[in-house]
């Protein structure tokens, strides 16, 4: 059996492809736009890990502290993969996503580190709570727009990559 | 006239198109997600989806029980090397009819303005 395809049809088809593609960038960048919570849970979450260290636990509880942070990150990962109704596929990833992972930690770290020399430098009272809330703050304000940055030329990358891959 | 090899006449059929091309894009996606955006009903879904599985094109994987049970869909490496032959083929067509082809099918041009016919004729031949 065998089907005859005519040129018009085929181009239609080729046409075709595109739409279901499009719907996935759609939820991608859906999520990207309004999956606020998980950023605020997240930065919660950072929150009590760096107003911890505030308390002057024993170096044993320190440990565990970052246990349970580590923990309640996966945890928080877990659920939220649940959730997603999908996933990209690896070769439609882009660097900005692995750029904006690594800026990310980058620039937590970084605001970590300087508000502890701030509050230091300051004298101010309940460092560990400066710390933690302008830690979270800074996180919460950049990882939206930085998210958002990050799959904004996905859309147009898998486009290129059906015509590359059409064109092999 | 005589189909370019690659081509798949299991892929072919356009509501199993749009689902294999859905899924080119995606790790997995789970089946309320690609009933969604193809606009199709339960059954018609579920109907393609196990002929593609049957020819080892998608695996389906139930998790959960209960409410919180899902289904999701995945392509596998079969599946995913018929469809880039199937493209490979479809555009093989459009490029040996040359002149007399749509001279636009070979330009990457923004998605949304050109799919919108096809969109809406996939959809309405989904439907059925």
């Amino acid at each position: 059996m065998s089907t005859s395809v005519d040129a018009e049809q085929a181009w239609l088809d080729l046409q075709r492809i595109r739409v279901p593609e499009e719907r996935v960038y759609d939820e991608i960048e859906r999520c990207a736009h309004r999956d606020a919570r998980s950023t605020y849970t997240t930065a919660a979450i950072m929150w009590v890990f760096i107003a911890s260290w505030g308390l002057d636990l024993p170096e044993w509880a320190f440990w565990l502290v970052l246990a349970g942070y580590v923990v309640g990150l996966g945890a928080l990962g877990y659920h939220f993969n649940r959730r997603s109704r999908l996933r990209l596929h690896r070769s439609r990833h882009s660097w900005r996503q692995f750029a904006m992972f690594f800026a990310g930690m980058v620039v937590t770290a970084a605001t970590i580190l300087l508000s502890d020399r701030l509050v230091e430098s300051l004298g101010l009272p309940f460092g560990s709570l400066i710390q933690a809330t302008v830690s979270a703050g800074v996180f919460v304000l950049l990882v939206g727009p930085a998210n958002r940055w990050a799959v904004s030329t996905l859309r147009a990358r898998g486009a290129r990559a059906v015509l590359e891959g059409e064109a092999r | 006239m005589s189909t370019p090899s690659g081509f798949d006449e299991l892929i072919h059929p356009s509501t199993r198109l749009s689902v294999v091309a859905l899924l080119a894009a995606t790790e997995w996606a789970d089946f309320p997600f690609i009933r969604d955006s193809l606009s199709l009903s339960d059954s018609a879904l579920s109907k393609q989806l196990h002929t593609l599985e049957e020819a080892g094109y998608l695996e389906i994987r139930k998790e959960g029980g209960g409410r919180k049970r899902r289904t999701k869909v995945r392509l596998t490496q079969r599946g995913r090397t018929a469809f880039e032959g199937h493209v490979a083929a479809l555009r093989a067509i459009v490029e040996g009819a040359g002149a007399t082809a749509p001279r636009t099918a070979a330009e990457p041009e923004p998605a949304t303005a050109r799919t919108a016919p096809a969109s809406q004729q996939h959809h309405a031949e989904a439907g059925r």
